[in-house]
């Protein structure tokens, strides 16, 4: 809470007190008389604010407004009550009558922001006592519309988190990637703390039950989760049993259509050209078919969600059952989902003890199409007609002339997967200040796949006589953590909060699949792989493998007076992946914050400075995602190695060495110093800036050795290092506030510099490591476009500089073709934006996010801008205006700036009193989603995912196009 | 009080209880130490060994002995074959057309694939006989397990030896300090002597796709006849002393009995790679690297055939060089292309006939027609990528040939033609009364096309360094290959062939 602002408070409210006391005094005479007067507490938009404080103004009577903001209070006319939520700008009014009415309280832009309570992992801090770099999103500023992955909540609101929606697939997630990645082999993604369940799946939490996401940026905030927290931390919280009664429903109808095609020769074009060229072996079969709409649909989604909780103070239930269909623009794909959850508390023991236990689980089911098409609908001649004029599918033969229609029509292929969440959590309070809080939870994944490619269709079905497969695979985490926590206040100026804990984490993943060729029927599909006759080594096949992770950790946190606050933290991880040489790691932090505007000196300013506050910190994580179970050891497996046994004449399984061991495996190591300054101006802007760099070493790779002098190839180790710096800025404000108006916005910017510093050290070197393969186009077996070398990003395309292309058609490269940096995947600045405006009953979200100075090879334009292409496969329009005539060459012509703005988001409410039909709240939405992409990048989407090292950044066939959907919605209070 | 010491005391023993154990519990796999015990444990590890003479392919090269590279290597830069340059196709950064020209750098990942091949190989058997050595048999068993694992990684060395000459020798589980090149003389030394030393350990009869002691004597007879060029000095006695330990193997009566889908039956082949590939072989798919695109509607009126990517063909001249009654001139495919479906010839995408031409106008930029396909190995409508045909290592008609060619060069051309007589009256053509040296080396060509002998034989011969089709005469030291670059530079210790 901001001290300096709430004095200003606090003194007006005396000014208004001393004058009031005197009107009551000198009105003396109609003042005695007391009775119950009633009222409600209200926001702005009339929603009921519960727990609001009523206080009859110079006495110690006071109340507190319950679950409709219904307040009464015993008083006397004239006397003044004050009333005060916190966020919200203290009311106060004089009583006339009994009937009080509502009281409406204006947010207080200022002190709501500091006073959110943020996740700091193993407990909460107001974000005024924070010293690390936490950045907060509130389930009102939640992306709203579709939401068919839950990653994609977070795109453009947090300053320095990176989301990438690569794919218009419903059943595909979004990737995130904090402040640049620390990590070439490893995953980059943050860690996922759900309700103090650490590793969770993101997916396992439908978007409606979020309350708010609090994102761990730096090291010393994370540092608490040890090895795993590296790329940050995101804590979820989500909606738990709360006090009173209430029903909701949520729902909305969407409809969505492909937002960009590439621009293909049609027909009468591919016709034209024919005729121009005088080219007389071109084959026209007679048709018109636009392969990309064929292929298409326009999708009608829908979600809906209901919800009731029924709570007391000292127990209570919230179940909440929700279903999306979600469907995809392309035929036959779609999402759908059931899920519920369930949450309780109980209190006992004197309210001592809270134990709560809560489920969440969903089912999805979706259909994988196979990525094929979209290659194959670029390729094939506009004059094939789909259909052959009996109905068969149209075959002209050939590779890569696949029918894509029949390639997606005739296959059979239903996925399903099942998560569940479970958790039960204790708390004692045994004695003021000290708590012990054991977690335990459990964490199940089940994903099911059945796939039959019958034995009429082109390509396997065909060739195989029937294809079947079933594949199950389970993910299982069983989590404990038992922790204690100490929080005292010393004196009045000191304040101390302690943790100290434990953690074990075992996790265990098995599966099997089978699968069987030369079906004589074809009515099976995969439900009856028996009826294969053909069946071949690897066809049925299992696996099992577990990982254990066991830690200590412990955090002390230091504030005296509000205005000075130290935190330190330390998590020792032992984890099974590691080598055995190395099981135990430490990974301490430490920061402090001072708020400037408290110091007396600052007094001058606190007319338009509410807030400064000053932070530094410093930690190391680690991140253990790369390395797998089992690869620091020695160790024989069966493979696909199978051999011809001679005495028996059969075949048989061969067992041999599957790796070159390395005991060293430990994990990469990511030590990170952070600056931060938040401050509030002018009672109407808050904002955030963020300093940070972050050196990340023993990064692991698979390094390359010398054949001569080991059986395999790589070998896993712990090398290399990597720099990110950056910074980070984060602005909201409130720019309007009225009683009918009100206007919001915030920017968040982020600039993030990433350098490889080190690949080499004594044992293992390499001077640069080649990425983002080529292998599959024409003419590029093994070739690469991209280096990882010292000195530069990850995902820096390397290739020959092209200056354009010459009056013959060929391209010119500059510097003889020498190969050289033209350019990276990484954002120069990512940044999002968004405002809201509500008028009377009216509000319009607009959310906007975008990237900056990223690069992405355009491999679909590369493949097509081909001359060899004409006329037996198609090409773009743009490929007869570039007047190619040079063969497919990969160069910077190809790397194309694909920076760009989306209108993520805008959403028009209505939001009605529903009291009339017997309901409470209403809120009615259209929402339109992905309206406009502003960018340069030529192909059909510049946001293109850049995990891994395969092929990052690339715009390659297999990118499944983005919708632009409209939803309708409301949301309903009973 | 009495709940609240339950409490604690439950966290507290929930925290002691499993604090403490990291170690890897194993389920699918198991560890090397646990391992190979048995003597029918010991026979699942022996034949990885055999496994590993299928090659692999990883994101670095394919390593596969049928094609893609280690055939390739020895028959792109031979006088046999060749990969043009159609358009973008095939070109791939340059590495065939570095083979044609004789021009390879130590960057060319063909020269890479065969150093990969053999030394991964190698690996892979050193830690094999460390499992055998560990294991619980005598010592005696161990020998005679160990004498086939050491004949396989005496053949992964003879390849070293031809291709590369001076490499290290290696035969200890790692190396992780680098280990360095013995010039060619100690690696041709240890091949022999290795050979030897377990001739009469190996099994003496057939034993269909294993190393036995023929195996080991056609070695051997292929060591002898390029001890010339490998050390210097001749020894055409001693290959033909090793041709004639090799016993009871004849010439099939038909030339592709050898070359059939189920070719396990021929009583030629010596030694074979065993592929099928319902036992999830893979590697073996030469012919879809040859065929014209559209090629499987001439193999299935249903085009029900695997997809083919039109690359190796023949050298112009090689087609040319058999007598049209040559049975052996079947395993190739020339001229119009017929659509079992329309019975008229197939055209390609751009309208023309897929007619097959032995002239190759333009190697850098041929028509997707030119050059003469090959289809030695035995084709079926319905076929996949993966072919289920063994590819053959050694056949008993490269013993007539070796001990043919070991009289010639003795001065017996009467003795020689004895030999080669049998083999050309298989193929259906007549001998001629005098034959020298040169006409042995067009039969070895006719003989064992594309069946990767022939790049010794134009080393053998000195043509290798003559100009031929694409070529220009090659300097001496190009008799090598060059250590590949990416191996020197993980090894600092290795060190580059001379010249390059």
């Amino acid at each position: 809470m901001n001290k300096g602002n709430f004095k200003n408070i606090a003194r007006t409210i005396q000014a208004a007190f001393l004058l009031i006391g005197f009107m009551v005094l000198t009105n003396g005479a109609w003042s005695q008389q007391t009775f119950n007067a009633k009222g409600t507490v209200v926001d702005q938009q009339n929603n009921p604010l519960p727990g609001a404080t009523v206080v009859v103004e110079g006495t110690t009577k006071g109340v507190i407004t319950d679950i409709d903001g219904n307040f009464e209070i015993n008083c006397s006319k004239g006397n003044t009550l004050l009333i005060s939520f916190i966020g919200y700008k203290n009311q106060q009014i004089i009583v006339q009558s009994e009937q009080l009415g509502s009281i409406v309280l204006t947010e207080d832009f200022v002190t709501l922001n500091e006073a959110v309570v943020v996740g700091v992992g193993y407990g909460t801090m107001r974000k005024s006592d924070l010293t690390g770099a936490i950045a907060s999103v509130d389930s009102d500023e939640l992306k709203q519309g579709v939401v068919s992955s839950t990653e994609q909540l977070l795109q453009g609101r947090v300053a320095g988190l990176t989301v990438i929606q690569g794919t218009g697939d419903p059943a595909s997630g979004a990737s995130l990637r904090l402040r640049g990645g620390t990590s070439l082999s490893a995953s980059n993604g943050p860690l996922v703390v759900v309700d103090g369940i650490p590793g969770v799946d993101f997916n396992a939490i439908h978007p409606s039950e979020i309350v708010s996401i609090d994102v761990l940026k730096d090291a010393s905030a994370a540092a608490i989760y040890g090895s795993r927290g590296a790329n940050g931390v995101i804590i979820v919280t989500t909606n738990r049993a709360n006090k009173g009664k209430s029903m909701q429903y949520q729902g909305y109808v969407a409809v969505g259509t492909v937002s960009n095609h590439i621009d293909m020769l049609s027909a009468n074009q591919w016709r034209a050209w024919v005729r121009e060229n005088e080219v007389t072996s071109a084959i026209d079969y007679g048709g018109n078919t636009d392969w990309q709409k064929e292929l298409e649909q326009t999708s009608i989604s829908q979600s809906h969600v209901l919800t009731f909780n029924s709570s007391t103070e000292t127990s209570g239930y919230r179940v909440s059952v929700n279903y999306l269909n979600n469907q995809g623009i392309i035929k036959n794909t779609q999402l759908e989902r059931l899920g519920a959850s369930l949450s309780a508390f109980q209190y006992g023991f004197d309210n001592k003890l809270k134990v709560e236990a809560g489920i969440n689980t969903n089912f999805d089911k979706w259909n994988p199409y196979d990525g094929r098409i979209f290659e194959r609908m670029l390729n094939l001649s506009p004059t094939i007609p789909v259909y052959n004029p009996d109905g068969s599918f149209t075959r002209i033969g050939g590779t890569k002339y696949d029918n894509p229609v029949e390639l997606h029509t005739n296959r059979f292929a239903d996925n399903t997967r099942h998560r569940l969440l479970a958790y039960t959590k204790a708390e004692l309070e045994i004695i003021e200040g000290l708590k012990a809080v054991a977690n335990a939870s459990y964490e199940y994944n089940s994903q099911q796949s059945r796939l039959y490619k019958p034995s009429y269709a082109v390509m396997e079905g065909i060739s195989d006589k029937g294809f079947g497969q079933r594949t199950l695979g389970d993910y299982t985490t069983m989590q404990l953590e038992t922790y204690l926590t100490y929080n005292k206040q010393l004196t009045d100026n000191h304040r101390i909060n302690l943790l100290g804990g434990y953690s074990y984490l075992d996790n265990t993943y098995e599966g099997f699949g089978a699968m069987r060729r030369g079906f004589d029927s074809d009515l099976f599909l995969y439900n009856n792989l028996g009826a294969g006759q053909d069946y071949r080594a690897g066809d049925v096949y299992s696996y099992k493998g577990q990982a254990k992770l066991i830690s200590f950790f412990a955090r002390a946190n230091y504030n005296y007076m509000g205005r000075y606050m130290f935190t330190a933290t330390v998590r020792r991880d032992g984890s099974s992946r590691f080598g055995a040489n190395n099981k135990w790691g430490v990974f301490p932090s430490a920061s402090v914050a001072w708020r400037i505007s408290d110091e007396s000196f600052m007094a001058g300013t606190s007319a338009w400075l509410d807030n400064l506050k000053l932070r530094a910190g410093y930690g190391v994580t680690g991140n253990q995602d790369g390395i797998g179970e089992y690869k620091s050891l020695s160790l024989l497996g069966a493979g696909s190695d199978t051999y011809y046994d001679a005495v028996t004449q059969s075949w048989k399984q061969s067992y041999g060495p599957i790796q070159n061991p390395n005991p060293n495996l430990r994990w990469e190591t990511t030590a990170q110093a952070n600056i931060g300054l938040d401050f509030s101006l002018i009672g109407r802007i808050n904002g955030t800036v963020e300093l940070y760099n972050k050196n990340t070493y023993d990064l692991l790779y698979t390094y390359r050795v010398s054949s001569a002098d080991y059986a395999f190839p790589t070998i896993m180790a712990n090398v290399g290092s990597l720099n990110n710096k950056g910074i980070e800025l984060t602005l909201n404000g409130n720019l309007m506030n009225t009683n009918n108006f009100n206007w919001d916005a915030n920017i968040t910017l982020a600039k993030n510099m990433q350098k490889v510093t080190q690949l080499s050290d004594e044992q293992f070197q390499t001077d640069d490591v080649p990425s983002g393969s080529l292998h599959g186009i024409d003419g590029m077996s093994g070739q690469f476009s991209q280096i990882i070398a010292e000195g530069y990003p990850v995902g820096t395309f390397w290739g020959p500089l092209c200056t354009g292309i010459d009056s013959l058609g060929k391209f010119m490269m500059a510097d003889d073709g020498a190969l050289q940096d033209i350019g990276n995947v990484q954002p120069k600045l990512s940044y999002g934006f968004g405002t809201s405006l509500s008028y009377k009953n009216f509000d319009l979200d607009v959310s906007m996010y975008g990237m900056y100075g990223q690069k992405v090879l355009n491999a679909t334009a590369m493949i097509l801008h081909n001359p060899a292409r004409l006329p037996s496969l198609n090409v773009t329009d743009s490929f007869l205006e570039s007047g190619i005539t040079d063969k497919v060459t990969y160069s910077s012509y190809w790397v194309e700036d694909a920076s760009f703005l989306r209108l993520q988001t805008l959403t028009l409410a209505y939001n009605i009193d529903g009291k009339k039909f017997g309901l409470g709240k209403v809120r009615l939405y259209v929402t339109g989603e992905n309206l406009f992409v502003l960018t340069n990048y030529t192909g059909t989407d510049p946001e293109v995912s850049i995990e891994g090292l395969d092929n990052p950044g690339f715009d390659w066939f297999n990118v499944y196009p983005k919708p632009r959907t409209f939803s309708f919605g409301a949301n309903i209070s009973f | 009080m009495k709940i609240r010491n339950i409490f604690l005391g439950i966290v507290s023993l929930l925290m002691a209880a499993s604090c403490t154990n990291l170690d890897e519990k194993l389920y699918d796999k198991v560890s090397s130490s646990d391992y190979g015990k048995t003597p029918s444990e010991i026979e699942t590890i022996v034949g990885r060994a055999y496994a590993s003479l299928r090659g692999f392919s990883d994101e670095i090269s394919n390593a596969f002995p049928t094609c893609e590279f280690v055939l390739f290597l020895s028959e792109t830069t031979s006088d046999e074959a060749c990969i043009p340059t159609r358009g973008a196709d095939w070109y791939d950064e340059g590495r065939y057309q570095e083979a044609q020209f004789h021009t390879w750098s130590p960057q060319n990942l063909l020269v890479l694939s065969a150093w990969r091949y053999s030394y991964t190989g190698i690996n892979k058997i050193n830690l094999i006989i460390d499992q055998v050595n560990k294991s619980e048999l005598s010592d005696d068993e161990k020998a005679v397990v160990n004498a086939e694992l050491r004949g396989v990684r005496a053949y992964y060395y003879y390849m070293l030896l031809d291709l590369y000459g001076n490499v290290p020798i290696t035969t200890s589980v790692s190396n992780t300090e680098g280990i360095s090149n013995s010039p060619r003389s100690e690696v041709y030394a240890f091949v022999e002597s290795e050979l030897l030393e377990i001739l009469d350990l190996l099994p003496a009869e057939k034993l269909y796709g294993r190393f036995t002691q023929n195996v080991a004597n056609t070695l051997l007879a292929r060591l002898y006849i390029n001890s010339e060029v490998y050390i210097g000095q001749a020894r055409w006695d001693d290959c033909i002393e090793a041709c004639d330990r090799v016993k009871g193997y004849q010439l099939e009566p038909n030339y592709f009995t050898n070359f059939l889908t189920e070719n396990e039956n021929s009583q030629e082949n010596i030694w074979v790679i065993p592929y099928d590939s319902k036992e999830g072989t893979v590697g073996n798919f030469f012919a879809s690297l040859s065929f014209h695109y559209k090629q499987k509607q001439a193999f299935s009126a249903t085009s029900n055939y695997t997809d083919c990517v039109n690359g190796i063909c023949l050298q112009p001249g090689v087609y040319s060089a058999f007598d049209d009654t040559d049975i052996r001139k079947q395993g190739f495919l020339e001229g119009d292309q017929i659509s079992l479906a329309t019975g008229s010839v197939i055209l390609m995408d751009n309208g023309t006939p897929l007619t097959y031409t032995e002239a190759i106008i333009d190697y850098t930029a041929a028509s997707q027609n030119e050059g003469v396909r090959i289809k030695k190995y035995e084709v079926k409508e319905g076929e996949t990528w993966e072919r289920d045909h063994d590819f053959v290592l050694m056949r008993y008609a490269e013993i007539l040939m070796m001990k043919a060619e070991c009289y010639m060069r003795m001065g017996a051309p009467v003795m020689a033609r004895q030999m080669v007589v049998q083999i050309r009256d298989r193929a259906n053509v007549e001998t001629p009364a005098d034959i020298d040296l040169e006409f042995i080396d067009q039969e070895w060509l006719r003989e064992f096309t594309l069946e990767g002998l022939r790049r010794s034989v134009n080393i053998r011969m000195g043509d290798w360094f003559k100009p031929w089709w694409n070529k220009d005469a090659t300097p001496e030291y190009r008799a090598l290959f060059p250590i590949p670059q990416y191996e020197l530079d993980l090894n600092s210790n290795l060190v580059q062939n001379p010249g390059y």
